[in-house]
């Protein structure tokens, strides 16, 4: 089935079609609403909010794009408006990189530093990064979606996702370099078995 | 060359954990659940438009009926004037109960009903 062929079956209140509609895009909601919204406990409303947002505007659905860069724009859009009122609310996120680099390196003192437990700090440190870096290597490596795609997502010019994307990562291989350097590493010792 | 084949590594390790999904998932039931909520809405607006449908059909016909009274029936249109003075309540009373009928029977009996095929259905399948 094509995406004009779905969404005329979801226009005509056909509710297995928009059922099988948020089957196949769910993963991608999830995964670019996990990343914006911190708060695990909110991923799951602000994941439905999307869907509900869809299922509202699907008329204006035009095939311009994928229906798949459609709905991640809704859920990128969603997700930001959240994080903002979240934050008028609470404590402000910072867009900047503060919060990434007051980050204690905590794997310093460690006599070892495993393959797995690199992994799992270099995941924090991606939460540590500004939404808009999160967001742009979610949608990039995640999803695999282009940079043209990305720019229609995000709203991001592709010359400022490009930079996100390069400098996130050079950020995250600079603190994995620090980590390899500095005590007795294992990371690597096992990475045939992978 | 461990030094390149570190660097090679980390890239590598850097793009598994780049690829990674988040650990979190969506409840089993979330697109049923998704799916079931914008049918009852779809619903709804259906029903209100059908509502919708009616009062505008209906305010027509008064309008081209008062209209006609007014342009051709000029004695007719002063005596119906001073009665909707001096009733006014009354004829208020009367559009608000109609329109309420009308929408009880239109929208809220129908959404009912089908909230409750629906119940039945799933308990049915449940059964």
């Amino acid at each position: 089935m094509t995406d004009g062929e779905l969404v005329q079956q979801v226009l005509n209140g056909n509710e297995h079609a928009f059922r099988f509609l948020v089957a196949n895009h769910q993963r991608l909601v999830l995964h670019v609403v996990g990343r914006i919204v911190k708060q695990q406990e909110d991923v799951e409303d602000v994941c439905q909010e999307v869907f509900m947002k869809v299922f509202r505007k699907i008329k204006n659905f035009r095939g311009d794009s994928k229906l798949s860069t459609w709905i991640a724009t809704i859920a990128y859009n969603t997700g930001i408006s959240y994080v903002r009122s979240k934050n008028r609310k609470n404590e402000k996120e910072s867009d900047d990189l503060t919060n990434f680099y007051s980050r204690s390196d905590n794997w310093q003192g460690h006599h070892t530093v495993e393959r797995e437990e690199a992994k799992k700090i270099l995941g924090e440190l991606i939460e540590e990064l500004p939404v808009n870096y999160r967001t742009v290597l979610t949608l990039f490596h995640l999803e695999e979606f282009s940079y043209k795609e990305i720019e229609e997502i995000t709203g991001m010019p592709e010359g400022t996702v490009k930079s996100y994307l390069s400098r996130a990562r050079n950020l995250l291989k600079e603190k994995l370099d620090k980590i390899i350097a500095s005590e007795k590493i294992n990371i690597f010792l096992n990475y045939a078995e992978y | 060359m461990q030094n390149i084949d570190k660097h090679k590594d980390s890239d590598q390790l850097l793009d598994e954990i780049l690829s990674k999904p988040p650990e979190f998932v969506l409840p089993f039931d979330f697109a049923a659940r998704i799916a079931a909520k914008a049918a009852g809405k779809f619903y709804w607006r259906q029903y209100m438009m059908e509502f919708l449908v009616y009062i505008g059909t209906f305010t027509g016909l008064v309008a081209v009926i008062l209209a006609m009274n007014y342009f051709w029936f000029t004695d007719n249109w002063h005596s119906w004037k001073q009665f909707f003075s001096d009733n006014l309540s009354i004829v208020i009373g009367i559009n608000v109960i109609g329109l309420f009928i009308l929408f009880a029977d239109r929208v809220l009996l129908q959404y009912f009903c089908y909230r409750f095929s629906r119940k039945k259905h799933v308990s049915g399948k449940l059964w």
